[in-house]
This record gives structure tokens, C-alpha cells and sequence, in this order.
């Protein structure tokens, strides 16, 4: 399989009842990453991960799963073969008890992972006797999450994985997606509004804003390129235009001058000087601060 | 699996079903002789009570005359009919899901199973439920009839659970239907049900056209009365069961979760 | 060897966080050369960060010449990595900085600023003449 990217959109939309929930979103996933995806509530992160498994159709646009298209009847089996999703609720059968819910999702999966089950069983702790609607939101991820692993997928679509649960749960569940990506040629694709466990584990994030890509790239490039840099002058601030490429978020308040850098402070330092500031200060900027930038941008 | 999976959304509909139309066979064959000790005190003749209501009443006394006339019209024309109805349309409402909430279809949908797949488990535990509800209780009659003294053919009992199980499919597979353009499952049910309400007012009105309503065909009125199956009537109501699964079918495969 | 966990929201990459820890490791002797680090997987679900952060922290270390991977062993401090003179070369640059961050306290700056006073120094603005007095 030479393609390096696990999914692909190109242009991607979706229109539901007159909103459009995705505006045009291109995403590149590269194999074998630890994928972020931030954004808003509702600013179409489920819907894309609803197309990408062929639950949902796009309007138009193109979406691509290891080559194959989600639409088609055959192939989206085929993804979903290969792949794993976990939504938000963690919705799974009720009416079952944990034994039952494993040996059904174990019956579809060829290549599932006894060992694992096991594993993951005892790790985390899950009473195979317990009834799903019993239990807690911390036991349904940890169950969600143990039938996606076993099953030996190559791809793990998680909407939110980490949301709602206790510290303690939520290592267990980042030490579990580290094991199975370290494991095996895995990716997993997951949305979070968790930014510190995106900064913990993630390699790659994208930002989507109002159904479009905003911010997209390898997250060590994101922390290397992004500058926050504030000018103090004696007198009010001038009026400066910088032309630095990447410069964004210029405001003036007194005799301070703060912008935002998305490329690096080289230049947009040497820019400054000219404006002779008493001091300058260049601090990089974290991934929070990125994501609050960039969706309380104006368009 | 999903066999699996269909049969444990639907057995509580299921079992319900099965107790209710298999007692009220029983009960109806063992009622059967205080029947018979109350029927002379029904009057016949014409003066007593005129009009439409009248004439039913007499129509019924008429039949009910006989043990297999007293079986159909108590049995199959009324109580398996009217339960039988509700019953299908119970068990074909919410189609996959069984709460009703397209939120909790997600692993379903997330599963490497294709549409087609997942609607036909469905659909062949519906049937299979059906043609059990169909037949129990059709058969309680040639087995229970002897301990109130008297016979029902098992050939009358597999025609009559035939007509049942065939007519039954038209409701349940409107409630499937409407179940992938409306969602929830209550919601599909009340249409179903009213529905199956204006036919049987038509039914009533129409009077001369009520041999071709789908209640005689389900009752098997035609049989009854001249031993001849209605094989018009049943390929009909097949043929119009198998369109709106397929019409089901269709929706639920454009459907987005 | 016990690797600290990395600070994911400094703004500091995870990777080269780890390269510096190791590098300190070694500088301070706590782990000497010839001795084997941990795996990649182990690591990174030791420390719960991706294993692509943990391969690259190794492979800018070998790049370094700091540490070897060895084809199916595993990663190697090199030989000639924990040389002494550059201890003791560490050892009087923390004094340094430790007598300097005693006087800048001492002078009422808080330790925020003084983090910045480096962070700028390091990126060449007073040099330059960015900065007054």
C-alpha cells in the first residue's frame, strides 16, 4: 500500500437541512500517526468522521479511507473491515452484558486478538458479567475502546475519547492508544476538546473551523513555527503594517504592540527593530492558544 | 449475528405477542360451551332489532351456530385479526433501532456489515416471529378442540395461519417502511395503526367490496365460506409486503446516520 | 534509568525535551555510555507520548553522536558521550546560572521575567540593541 495517507479529503460537503456543516474540509492523516482534531462544538468534526465510515453521505467533495470511497456500498464495508470508530456517547448495546458485547463484536473481526482481550479485560478492569446499562461512563469508553483494539484494525476513528472521564481513566485510555500504535502499523484519528492529551500524544493536528480546515500540520512544526511577539514602546504604539509573511492577530493596546507569528520570529523581529520598541519579547505559544486564535479569528 | 442481535430488540415485543394470541386461542376454544348455553337466548327473528346492528347480531348468532363458524368469528375474524395487527406493526416499528434514537445505531453502522445485510436480519427475524405468531395460536384449535368435545381440521388450521401470517407481513412491513422515513419507533407504529384503522373503516363502509379488503384475506373469509383459498388475495398482499420492504430497503440504504 | 515526563503544553517539542534529558542523563552521569535505554515502545507507553516522538528523540541523539541504535538491540549510549570535561564544563554553568538567578531575585525580578531575560538573551535581541538597559 503506497499510499502514505490513511484518509484523504479533498473539498469536502455536507449539507444537512439547510446548515452546512462542512464547508469544503481537506485533511491528509498520514499512516501511522497519532492524529488530533480540534474544533469547535459543532464545527463538523463528527460529520466527518460519520462520512469517512459511510454512515453519513458527503454532499459533494471527496473522501478517500486507505484508497478506498466510503459511499460505495463494497468498499465502505471494506473500511470499516479495517477500521474502528468509537463515538461520542460510547453507545453500545444495551441490552447486553460485557461478555455478550465481546463475543458479538469478536465474531465479525477474523482477525481479533484473544490476547489482547484479555489483556485489556483485566487492565481495565471490566466485569464480564456486568451489564452495559449499568455502567459508568468510564467503564463504557474503556469497553468501546477495548472492542476497537482487538480487532486488529489498522485505522481508529474516536470522536472525543477522552471526554467526561477522571484523570486516572483518561491515562489509561492514552496508554492504550500509544501501546496499539507502537504495537502495530496503526493510525488513530481522534477529535478531543482535551488540548492538554492532543499535546501529550498527538503528532499531527488539524483545526477545523466552520466546516473548513484551518490549521493543519505536524504539531512539533506547529510549536516550532508559532510566535507570539510583543513590542513595548516609551510612547503609544505606532500604527505598523508588517508585511511577514505568517503575521496575524496585530493589536495595539497603549504603548504595547502583540502579534501573532505563524512562521517563525525571524523576520518579523528584524521588521521591528525599525520600529525602535524599548523591548522586544518572542515566547512560543501553546497549542491552546493556537486553537483559541485561530477559531476567534474574523473572517 | 445480527440474527442474533435482531431477535434480542425485538423478544419482549415478541414473547408478549406470543402469550397474548396463544392464550386468547385457548380461551376462546374453552369458552366454547358456555357459548353454546347462552346462544338460543338470542333471538332471530327480524323484528327484534332492526337495522345494520341487528343484522350483525343475527349474521353472528347465525354462524356461531357451528363450533368452526363460533372459531371464526370470534377467533379469526376478530381477536387474531385486530391483536394480530397491532402486533405486527409493534414488531416492525423502529426497524434497527431498537430505542428509537439514531445515536445508538452508531456501532451498528460502524460495524463491516453492509445495509442490505443489516435491514435483511432484521427482516427475516420479523418474518420468522410473525409466521410463529401466525401458526401457535392456529394450531391450538385442531390440538385443544377434542377437550370441549368437538374438531378443527389441521388443514383449516394451517390455511387460516397461512392467511394470518401473509397479511400480517403487509403491516409489518409498513411499520419498517415508515420507520426509515420517520424516525423513533412510536411514531412509525401510530401511523401503521392508523392506517390499518381507515382500512377497517373503508372495510366496514364499503359492505359489498369487503370480500377484497385485506381483512377478509386475513381472516380467510373466502375459505370459510366456500373451502376455496383466496390465492388472489394472498399473492396481493405478498407482492405488497415485498414492495414496501423494498421501498425499506431502498431509503434505508440513502439513509445518514 | 527514570526518564521525567515531558512538559506537552511548554512549548518546548516533546522530542527535544527528551533529547535533553538524555544528554543531561549523561552529562551528570546518571546513565553512563555502553549502557542500553529503553525501547521505543516501552518508553513512550511508560511516559504515555507518541512512539513517532520517542523514534525521532532517538534518532536526533544518534544524529548527535550521543547514543547508537543497534539494529535489533536497541539504543546504546555511545562510547565517547559522557566525556568528563564536558561535566564539569556543565557542572560550573549551572553555578553560573544559579549565582545569577540569586541576583536577579535578589533584585526583585520574578522568576517569569527572568525565564524571558534568557529566553531573550538566547534568541540574540539584546545584542542587537532591542533592548534598553
Amino acid at each position: 500500500m503506497a499510499d502514505p495517507f490513511v484518509i484523504e479529503t479533498v473539498d469536502l460537503r455536507k449539507r444537512y437541512d439547510g446548515v452546512e456543516a462542512l464547508q469544503g474540509l481537506n485533511l491528509q492523516v498520514p499512516a501511522g500517526s497519532i492524529f488530533g482534531f480540534l474544533g469547535r462544538n459543532g464545527a463538523g468534526k463528527t460529520t466527518t468522521m460519520k462520512i469517512l465510515l459511510g454512515m453519513t453521505r458527503p454532499t459533494s467533495g471527496r473522501a478517500r479511507v486507505f484508497g478506498l470511497t466510503p459511499g460505495s456500498s463494497g468498499e465502505g464495508v471494506d473500511i470499516r473491515r479495517r477500521a474502528a470508530f468509537v463515538s461520542e456517547d460510547k453507545s453500545l448495546y444495551d441490552s447486553m452484558d460485557v461478555a455478550a458485547m465481546v463475543r458479538f463484536t469478536a465474531s465479525l473481526f477474523p482477525r481479533w486478538r484473544a490476547d489482547l482481550e484479555r489483556q485489556y479485560l483485566r487492565a481495565f478492569e471490566l466485569p464480564p458479567n456486568a451489564s452495559i446499562k449499568t455502567l459508568s461512563r468510564g467503564m463504557r469508553t474503556k469497553l468501546a475502546l477495548l472492542l476497537a483494539l482487538c480487532r486488529g484494525a489498522d485505522l481508529l476513528i474516536l470522536d472525543e475519547p477522552t471526554s467526561g472521564l477522571d484523570p486516572a481513566v483518561t491515562e489509561q485510555v492514552l496508554q492504550a492508544l500509544v501501546a496499539h500504535v507502537a504495537d502495530a502499523p496503526a493510525t488513530v484519528f481522534f477529535s478531543s476538546h482535551q488540548i492538554a492529551d492532543v499535546d501529550q500524544i498527538a503528532d499531527h493536528v488539524a483545526i477545523i473551523d466552520r466546516g473548513r480546515t484551518a490549521v493543519s500540520g505536524a504539531l512539533d512544526d506547529l510549536r516550532r513555527d508559532y510566535r507570539r511577539i510583543q513590542l513595548v514602546f516609551d510612547d503609544t504604539a505606532p500604527e505598523a503594517v508588517f508585511t511577514a509573511p505568517g503575521v496575524t492577530h496585530v493589536r495595539r493596546s497603549g504603548r504595547v504592540l502583540t502579534l501573532l507569528s505563524t512562521a517563525g520570529a525571524g523576520q518579523v523581529v528584524e521588521q521591528a527593530r525599525a520600529l525602535a520598541p524599548a523591548s522586544i519579547d518572542v515566547c512560543p505559544v501553546s497549542l491552546k492558544e493556537i486553537f483559541l486564535e485561530t477559531v476567534n479569528a474574523e473572517e | 449475528m445480527f440474527w442474533y442481535k435482531s431477535w434480542l430488540d425485538t423478544r419482549w415485543r415478541f414473547l408478549a405477542a406470543f402469550v397474548v394470541l396463544t392464550c386468547s386461542a385457548v380461551l376462546t376454544v374453552l369458552a366454547y360451551p358456555k357459548v353454546v348455553m347462552l346462544l338460543p337466548l338470542v333471538p332471530l327473528e327480524a323484528s327484534i332489532q332492526g337495522g345494520e346492528i341487528g343484522r350483525r347480531i343475527r349474521e353472528i348468532a347465525e354462524l356461531e351456530r357451528t363450533y368452526r363458524g363460533y372459531i371464526w368469528v370470534q377467533a379469526f375474524r376478530q381477536n387474531l385479526t385486530q391483536m394480530g395487527v397491532l402486533f405486527a406493526v409493534l414488531l416492525g416499528t423502529g426497524g434497527l433501532l431498537p430505542s428509537g434514537s439514531k445515536d445508538t445505531a452508531l456501532f451498528t453502522m460502524s460495524l463491516p456489515a453492509s445495509r442490505p445485510e443489516l435491514l435483511g436480519a432484521r427482516v427475516a427475524t420479523g418474518l420468522g416471529q410473525l409466521a410463529v405468531l401466525a401458526f401457535a395460536p392456529a394450531l391450538v384449535f385442531p390440538l385443544l378442540s377434542p377437550a370441549v368435545g368437538e374438531t378443527f381440521t389441521l388443514g383449516s388450521a394451517l390455511v387460516h395461519g397461512a392467511c394470518l401470517f401473509v397479511t400480517w407481513t403487509v403491516f409489518f412491513s409498513l411499520a419498517l417502511l415508515l420507520s426509515t422515513v420517520v424516525s423513533g419507533v412510536w411514531v412509525p407504529a401510530l401511523i401503521a395503526l392508523c392506517a390499518a384503522l381507515v382500512l377497517a373503516a373503508v372495510d366496514q363502509l364499503a359492505g359489498g367490496l369487503s370480500r377484497f379488503s385485506i381483512f377478509a384475506i386475513m381472516s380467510g373469509e373466502t375459505y370459510f365460506r366456500t373451502g376455496a383459498l383466496p390465492w388472489a388475495g394472498l399473492l396481493a398482499s405478498g407482492a405488497a409486503a415485498a414492495g414496501m420492504l423494498s421501498a425499506g430497503s431502498w431509503n434505508f440504504a440513502r439513509q445518514d446516520f | 534509568m527514570l526518564l521525567l515526563r515531558p512538559n506537552p503544553s511548554s512549548g518546548v517539542p516533546i522530542y527535544l525535551q527528551l533529547v535533553e534529558q538524555v544528554k543531561h542523563a549523561i552529562d551528570t552521569g546518571a546513565i553512563r555510555p555502553g549502557e542500553q535505554l529503553p525501547g521505543i515502545r516501552p518508553l513512550a507507553e511508560e511516559l504515555v507520548i507518541n512512539p513517532n516522538t520517542v523514534a525521532r528523540a532517538y534518532r536526533e541523539l544518534e544524529h548527535d553522536g550521543v547514543i547508537e541504535l543497534r539494529h535489533g538491540a536497541g539504543a546504546f549510549v555511545s562510547a565517547h558521550a559522557g566525556a568528563k570535561r564536558l561535566t564539569d564544563r556543565l557542572r560550573a554553568g549551572q553555578a553560573t546560572v544559579a549565582a545569577a538567578v540569586e541576583r536577579l531575585r535578589a533584585r526583585g525580578i520574578t522568576d517569569a521575567e527572568i525565564r524571558r531575560l534568557f529566553e531573550a538573551e538566547l534568541a540574540g535581541l539584546t545584542r542587537a540593541g532591542g533592548h534598553r538597559g
